[in-house]
């Protein structure tokens, strides 16, 4: 055969591939309001810097008629690619391909993508759109789904690894997904849960649609599995775009630096935070006044929104800010804020991004349902997390730190390398009311007018210990500092501490309290 | 199924609290981000927000009064 009509073979057994499961299969995953899934990778990817692998596998099951059955690429495409010119590694299964069923052969392809990313030291994006198991291949995709998991434990913290859920991932395919770094969810689009509606009615008669048992805002905003939300596709492939501007391509690189800007001049530091610590605000306008550009990339923005956390940049480098929210349940701690900060704040430390975090709270929320949900164990996870990172850890004490939240918040304590207080932060052991309750409580009860020797206690509690001076007065904290010197002085302490070691014990790893 | 961490409608105490301040009448109209309540619970003045564009159907306190975790403070059409 002459090389002309090689060619031509090649040409025309990739067009059949490439038509996946068909224009009448195509035209269904259309008419659900999604793209296909080569559509997807190119939309995602930079243009023109695709390129498939194992477009040719096929399945090699032969049971249940599927013997003769054709399944272009096996419901999943694999490849590499780059992300505003960042290298990365990809797979998308294919709906319109059998459902996207995960068989041995389609898992095989999607566990080479991820061995190579993994060797590449590469991100690894995995696009999910699938019915589950293919169950005419029986234990081999299960076994197929468990070579996924290892895999993605594996790189836990090598590489990142981002889940793209854009169809139905239900049963064992959501663990793929909450083993990862970042999972992305689309309105009307992404379903995720263990068992679906039809098990949960005819196991426990409760009837629920999809959407309200496990849709996009479900995992946005009550279970916390989803890291960021949106409205279309286009606006999530925006959304990892950005996202992978902010992140080292693998656990030995910092992320890439850009050009340093100031904040923009409408984010005015000095009038953000009341002074009357009983009036909220919203702490992301101060972390904007901080921030290059005032650019902060929010993440799990509508999950336990009375901690904010996500990415910034402060003189060109990506920081993680946490910081807690006062306009959110008085920005109290709790079981999801403790554990969604906590996440954060080791995927930081992983990756090597400096971690800068603003205080002001309250304290832990108390109740019954606080205490019997674990919040001892769950608010332990973010102590965990803050004295076992080693990467630059800059405290800043806008207003309120008390008790357990003063310690919890990236305190000297827990080893912050730097502790900056605003001249309105007030640092002591508990509230000034609840304070001077139990210390004057002699003088309060037996006074003639209780109610204003309380009054009169509370003051004289206010102005000795509401302050951040008795703090200073022991080196917890390194200075106390005007507001609109915060900026400087980060971008200093960035600087000094960017050869910094932070020696640890040897051991094969922790046991953090999840 | 009542979703109620979803459910925009009915506005809850995060936590047993005083009311401050109620900013809204039944049957007045309210945008989205606008303060219904004022509540005073942890050392703070939470301000109750509007989470849809809606009509105030129901308003179940006013000031002064202490209200427990989970009372439905406002409802909304």
């Amino acid at each position: 055969m002459p090389l002309k009509s090689k060619i031509e073979e090649l040409q025309k057994r990739k067009e059949e591939v490439l038509q996946g499961g068909g224009e009448q299969a195509i035209a269904k995953q259309v008419a659900m309001g999604k793209l296909t899934a080569r559509e997807r990778v190119l939309a995602l990817l930079d243009e023109d810097s695709f390129h498939e692998y194992d477009l040719f596998v096929e399945h090699d099951a032969r049971d249940f008629g599927m013997d003769g059955k054709i399944l272009h690429g096996d419901g999943v495409i694999i490849g590499t690619g780059t992300v505003f010119g960042a290298p990365v590694a990809v797979f998308a299964q294919d709906f319109t391909v059998a459902g996207g069923s995960l068989g041995s052969m389609h898992a095989r392809k999607i566990t080479k993508i991820m061995d190579y990313a993994l060797r590449m030291r590469i991100p690894l994006i995995g696009i999910n759109d699938s019915g589950g198991a293919r169950i005419q291949e029986g234990v081999n995709s299960l076994a197929g789904y468990g070579e996924i998991f290892w895999r993605n434990t594996l790189s836990s913290g090598i590489i990142p690894q981002l889940s793209v859920i854009l169809g139905p991932c239900a049963g064992g395919a959501v663990y793929s997904p909450a083993l990862t770094d970042f999972v992305f969810v689309v309105d009307k689009i992404s379903k995720m849960f263990i068992t679906g509606p039809e098990v949960i009615k005819s196991v426990l008669g409760e009837e629920i649609s999809q959407d309200d048992l496990g849709g996009a805002m479900v995992h946005a905003a009550i279970t916390g599995n989803a890291h960021f939300y949106a409205e279309s596709e286009i606006e999530c492939f925006e959304q990892i775009k950005k996202l992978i501007t902010f992140i080292p391509w693998n656990n030995s690189r910092k992320a890439r630096r850009f050009e340093p800007k100031e904040p923009k001049p409408e984010f005015n530091i000095n009038n953000i935070v009341p002074n009357d610590p009983k009036q909220p605000y919203d702490v992301r306008d101060v972390i904007k006044a901080l921030a290059d550009d005032s650019d902060f990339f929010e993440i799990q923005e509508l999950w336990a929104a009375n901690i904010v956390i996500g990415f910034g940049r402060l003189n060109g480098e990506t920081v993680g800010f946490v910081a807690n929210q006062p306009l959110v349940m008085a920005g109290v701690l709790d079981v999801d804020s403790s554990d969604k900060a906590a996440r954060f704040i080791r995927y930081c430390d992983a990756f090597n991004i400096p971690l800068c975090t603003l205080v002001d709270l309250p304290g832990y929320l108390p109740g019954i349902d606080q205490e019997h949900a674990g919040v001892i164990r769950h608010g332990a996870k973010l102590l965990y997390a803050y004295s076992e990172a080693s990467v630059p850890k800059m405290t800043v004490i806008l207003r309120k730190a008390y008790g357990g939240g003063y310690i919890a918040m990236s305190s000297r304590h827990l080893r912050a390398d730097f502790v900056f207080a605003w001249p309105g932060a007030e640092i002591a052991v508990m509230g000034p009311e609840g304070a001077a309750n139990i210390i004057f409580r002699k003088e309060i009860t037996e006074a003639a007018n209780p109610e204003e020797m309380r009054r009169k206690k509370v003051e004289e509690y206010k102005e000795k210990f509401a302050n951040p001076y008795v703090a200073a007065s022991k080196g917890y904290i390194d200075t106390v500092i005007e507001p609109k010197e915060t900026r400087k002085l980060l971008l200093h302490a960035l600087e000094v501490s960017s050869t910094k070691i932070a020696d640890r014990p040897t051991k094969k790893h922790g046991i953090p309290p999840f | 199924m009542s979703l109620s961490r979803l459910d925009k409608k009915q506005l809850t105490a995060f936590i047993p609290g005083t009311i401050i301040d109620v900013k809204v009448k039944v049957g007045q109209p309210v945008n989205q981000g606008e303060i219904l309540v004022i509540l005073d619970a942890m050392k703070m003045h939470n301000r109750i927000l509007a989470p849809i564009n809606s009509i105030v159907k129901e308003v179940n306190v006013k000031p002064n009064d202490r209200v427990q975790k989970g009372f439905v403070m406002i409802v909304l059409e």
